[in-house]
């Protein structure tokens, strides 16, 4: 699913150079849980950028599904955002003014859904992260936990091929993180591929395979033992 | 994302900024409001005017004497016969009639008033669609007689005989008594305020009574509006065959209409361009506050670009917010202008003349407004970094 090969990042590559990925290769399959982990400045929000099709590398390239995309134009990575990529952030990133319906329908505007299958969809979306009780709720009228949810439901609407987490329990309380994280391993076993980035250990090791990051390049990799991280089934495969 | 998604979230942020949407829609209120109301207000003042003229009669033609010219005057420029050959050799003439003007006392019942005393032609009364409030107007067969009749303005005709009616009344002027045959009616027109006061009587009588003052000018109206230049060509060049030496001018209404026509205009035009500046101070507000906008919804546009949305469906959401607000502006201005107009040509007694043109033009022009002062905003929200802006609180 996921291809990257001797990809590198230099931030103001012309003046104060700043090596922020350097020659990093890593696969990740279809269906594949995978978490990402390391200190600030290791390079894994520029890699999860790169993943997310919002930035390009300075070097290397990325295949996502089979295309190679580092040389795509800006107008096409839109695109690709739009059709392949669900986005979970640490702060919800949820539009304050709308209710958690027209959120959740938020991507399906730039797909050019009719409105009526995208409400079809969002609610179908909101009921999978339990939330069908809350579609006209404001994000100011939800609990933090509620938001995220909401906010996964968004990620999931356009049936994407990947999904990428940024810390997405950096502001939830541990209980509230249990559940998120349970919401990500039912995902998983339906035959999602998710990268999750984060500093704790405690929710890294929910997936199958933790990738550290240390100054720009892949230290080392480790498969965590838990109960919630399962092979994925061959049928999920996609 | 389609234009009416697009216009959602355009209204709903408008919404969401009542106040300050409200304020900065009010340049625009304020310039789409003035350039309708002066356009409406220049428009019916100018129909006004020419409808006057109309009712006077578009194909009325004046021939006279320059008075500021230095050739001496004989008193015998126009002569009945003049007036003879005339109607003979134009037949496409309806209507001549001389006007003579005498400022003298009239005295009638138990008053005395110092008026206007005109000598024309039988024809006056219908070259100048004169209507009587009772009697009637003398004859041409009382013109051939120089029989002593005349005719008098309504306001005259209560200021000297008040409640009674002046029909079989005598009038004295300047030693000659007149018997007043008929009353004529005042109509209401922005050119004579107070309402004229003159007594009309036949030429011929009145060349008796003034002999030493002369016709100062000779009036007509042909069968048809398209006769008229060519006819009155024609009269000035018989009258200065027929006395040579002296040089006639002319003038017809339809003139004198085209210059009112394009006094109003020029006017319209420079009050309007006033008023088109307050659109131009409203566009700049507009663009201000989409500037502002697109910095406290950075978030929201990173977001946005995370989700799929291109440059150019960022740039066409500020667009049509900024001309959704303009034209919101726009059609509460047009509201007012209308309003204003209505209301100013109530107390003016004229007509509203608001035109689908200028409403339309309003409309397409408060658009443009939104799209012209919109683009800076709205391109430096669609060259945002979604990176830099989803760090962004």
């Amino acid at each position: 699913m996921i291809r990257v090969e001797n990809l590198s990042k230099i931030y103001r590559p012309d003046t104060l150079p700043v090596v922020a990925l350097n020659g990093v290769t890593v696969s990740i399959a279809a269906g594949e849980y995978a978490a990402i982990m390391g200190p600030s400045g290791s390079g894994k929000s520029t890699f999860m950028n790169i993943l997310g099709c919002l930035d390009k590398p300075t070097s290397g390239s990325y295949w996502l599904d089979g295309e190679e995309i580092s040389r795509v134009s800006a107008e096409d990575l839109a695109l690709i955002r739009n059709a392949k990529i669900g986005f979970v952030f640490q702060n919800f990133n949820l539009l304050p003014r709308m209710t958690a319906l027209r959120n959740v329908e938020l991507p399906m505007l730039y797909a050019g859904i009719s409105k009526i299958q995208r409400h079809e969809q969002a609610r179908e979306a909101l009921e999978k992260v339990g939330m069908q009780d809350r579609l006209d709720h404001r994000p100011a009228e939800l609990s933090g936990g509620q938001n995220q949810r909401v906010a996964i439901a968004r990620s999931l609407v356009n049936r994407p091929k990947i999904l990428l987490a940024d810390e997405p329990t950096g502001n939830l309380d541990s209980r509230t993180s249990e559940e998120i994280m349970f919401i990500f391993s039912q995902l998983h076993q339906e035959g999602t591929t998710i990268v999750l980035v984060t500093h704790e250990y405690d929710i890294a090791r929910h997936s199958q395979r933790i990738i550290h990051f240390y100054d720009g390049a892949i230290a080392r990799e480790e498969q965590p033992f838990s109960s919630a991280a399962k092979k994925p089934e061959g049928g999920h495969n996609q | 994302m389609n234009i009416g998604e697009s216009i959602m979230v355009a209204l709903d942020s408008i919404r969401s900024n009542l106040f300050r949407s409200a304020l900065t829609t009010l340049g625009i209120v304020i310039g789409i409001a003035a350039v309708i109301a002066v356009v409406a207000i220049g428009q019916g003042g100018r129909a006004t005017v020419i409808g006057e003229m109309e009712k006077i009669g578009s194909n009325l033609f004046a021939v006279y004497i320059d008075w500021r010219s230095d050739q001496p005057r004989t008193g015998d420029e126009f002569t009945l016969k003049d007036m003879e050959a005339i109607k003979e050799q134009i037949p496409e003439i309806k209507y001549l009639s001389p006007s003579a003007y005498a400022y003298d006392q009239v005295r009638g019942g138990k008053n005395t008033k110092a008026v206007q005393i005109m000598g024309v032609s039988s024809d006056y009364a219908p070259m100048r669609n004169l209507t009587m409030k009772e009697g009637r107007f003398f004859s041409s067969t009382d013109e051939q007689g120089r029989r002593r009749l005349a005719a008098i303005d309504e306001g005259l005709a209560e200021e000297l005989f008040s409640q009674r009616s002046a029909i079989g009344e005598q009038i004295v002027v300047a030693g000659t008594s007149l018997t007043i045959v008929g009353v004529v009616k005042q109509e209401g027109s922005i050119f004579s305020m107070g309402g004229s006061q003159y007594v009309y009587m036949p030429i011929r009588v009145w060349m008796d009574i003034f002999p030493w003052n002369y016709i100062s000018q000779m009036e007509g109206t042909t069968h048809n509006r398209e006769d008229v230049q060519a006819a009155t060509g024609k009269v000035v060049t018989i009258l200065e065959r027929r006395h040579q030496g002296t040089e006639y001018m002319s003038e017809t209404l339809d003139q004198q209409m085209e210059i009112v026509g394009n006094i109003t205009g020029i006017m319209t035009m420079i009050i309007g361009a006033i008023a088109g500046i307050s659109l131009l101070v409203g566009g700049i507000g507009v663009m201000n506050i989409m500037l502002v906008s697109v910095t406290e919804r950075t978030r929201e546009i990173g977001l946005r670009m995370a989700l799929g949305a291109r440059r150019k469906d960022i740039l066409t959401q500020f667009l049509i917010e900024a001309t959704v607000l303009c034209l919101i502006g726009g059609i509460i201005g047009m509201t007012l202008g209308v309003g204003g107009a209505y209301l100013i040509a109530k107390l003016a007694h004229w007509p509203p003349l608001v035109s689908w043109t200028t409403m339309l033009l309003a409309f397409v022009f408060s658009a443009l407004i939104g799209i012209l002062f919109g683009l800076l905003p709205a391109n430096k929200a669609s060259r945002l970094d979604p990176i830099e802006a989803l760090r962004r609180d």
